[in-house]
């Protein structure tokens, strides 16, 4: 399969689901990309991935994308750019340090223990600066103990992805 | 009326208040919340795969069946990840902002106003967007603060993005953006999303951030939750 139409499956769509975008670039005028002062466009990235070109791990949408939504509810045709990123990333292997440790949480217990993902992405933390947060942080996190979620039983109907990832808790 | 919850993650850690809050308000509107038994995480925004992101979810709801027709879910990534993964419709996914109509509020025990109070609604993305997905009053807060007496400050700010999806990948995108609706609002900002709270708490010094839940309950007669 072309890297293209991985993509683009990765993020539950057709490559002609993607044909309908009339490059109007409303995407762009509400992204919320431009309020960091980056300049981006939801609309060339879209492209160049149809195109079958490569894009960088650095582009903009890649790095900063929020999830907003901004685009898909000014797109004339919802299309959902932040999932299409998201897919990228996954693609790209451009995963921080927390959502490592996030994934590691819900591998071992099924579910997000925060207490965990802190001690994982520790060194992240120190290096990046985010101490300084741990006293407003402290006034309202929760302290419990992890729960962990039984395995899902294989002949549930989960309607699956085939085995490799989906519905291994 | 019984509903299934689905508290998600956060709401047992970071946003137990929030937990706490939702049941809280809705006991005391005469409505049973239980848990889905076994529940795992929804998977937030974490997974590039969709068809891996729509399995925990589609865990959950095979969890709630048979237990639950009706699900109360009030994490936005939660309730967005829960009603996509629902293809066929088979349950009735709420947030708690969609049970705040007429009925709940003519009905609720009212022992505080909000007179000489003001407020920043603020519902950021996943609330409101996609529309698939979104809450069916996107005034619901407005209307809430304004009928009992509060002032509404912050209306263009209420759709921004705080960034709060990036506060633990790029932390200086996180606190333009919030910085940014902290600045344009006014008064006590209210959020429902977890990560929104999060984001908006990190970097908002002296002003307040609560939970919408602290609203409903301070004007239910609690004290000392504004």
């Amino acid at each position: 399969m072309q890297k293209t139409e991985h993509i683009i499956e990765l993020a539950g769509y057709e490559k002609e689901d993607l044909t309908v975008c009339l490059g109007c670039k409303i995407c762009a005028s509400v992204c919320t990309v431009n309020d960091l002062s980056i300049s981006t466009s939801p609309q060339e990235l879209l492209q160049t991935l149809f195109l079958g070109k490569d894009i960088a791990a650095d582009n903009p949408l890649v790095r900063y994308c929020t999830g907003c939504y901004r685009c898909t509810h000014a797109c004339p045709w919802d299309i959902r750019v932040p999932e299409i990123v998201r897919a990228l990333r996954d693609d790209l292997a451009v995963g921080s340090p927390f959502e490592k440790a996030f994934k590691g949480s819900v591998a071992i217990w099924g579910r997000v223990y925060e207490p965990y993902v802190l001690l994982k992405a520790v060194s992240f933390l120190v290096k990046e600066g985010y101490l300084k947060h741990m006293n407003r942080w402290i006034e309202y996190m929760g302290i419990h103990l992890p729960h962990k979620v039984k395995a899902i039983n294989s002949s549930s109907n989960t309607g699956g992805s085939k085995g490799k990832k989906g519905g291994t808790l | 009326m019984n509903y299934g919850y689905y508290p998600g993650c956060s709401l047992t850690g970071s946003a137990h208040k929030l937990d706490k809050g939702v049941r809280k308000v809705l006991e005391k509107q005469g409505h049973i919340l239980k848990e889905i038994p076994d529940w795992n995480c929804c998977g937030a925004f974490e997974y590039g795969d969709r068809k891996e992101l729509t399995n925990f979810s589609k865990r959950n709801l095979e969890k709630a069946r048979g237990l639950f027709s009706e699900i109360v879910a009030p994490c936005p990534a939660c309730y967005k990840n829960l009603k996509e993964a629902d293809e066929k419709k088979e349950f009735d996914i709420q947030h708690p902002l969609d049970l705040c109509g007429e009925a709940f509020l003519s009905s609720m025990k009212q022992l505080h106003d909000l007179k000489g109070l003001v407020f920043t609604p603020y519902y950021g993305c996943i609330l409101l967007r996609p529309r698939e997905t979104a809450i069916s009053n996107k005034t619901v807060m407005e209307d809430v603060i304004s009928r009992f007496g509060g002032e509404i400050a912050g209306e263009k700010v209420k759709d921004k993005c705080c960034g709060g999806n990036q506060i633990f990948i790029n932390k200086f995108a996180t606190e333009r953006l919030s910085r940014l609706i902290l600045e344009k609002s006014k008064g006590t900002m209210v959020v429902f999303c977890p990560l929104c709270h999060m984001a908006l708490k990190t970097f908002s010094g002296d002003r307040k951030v609560i939970y919408f839940t602290d609203l409903l309950l301070y004007i239910m007669g609690e004290k000392n939750t504004l």
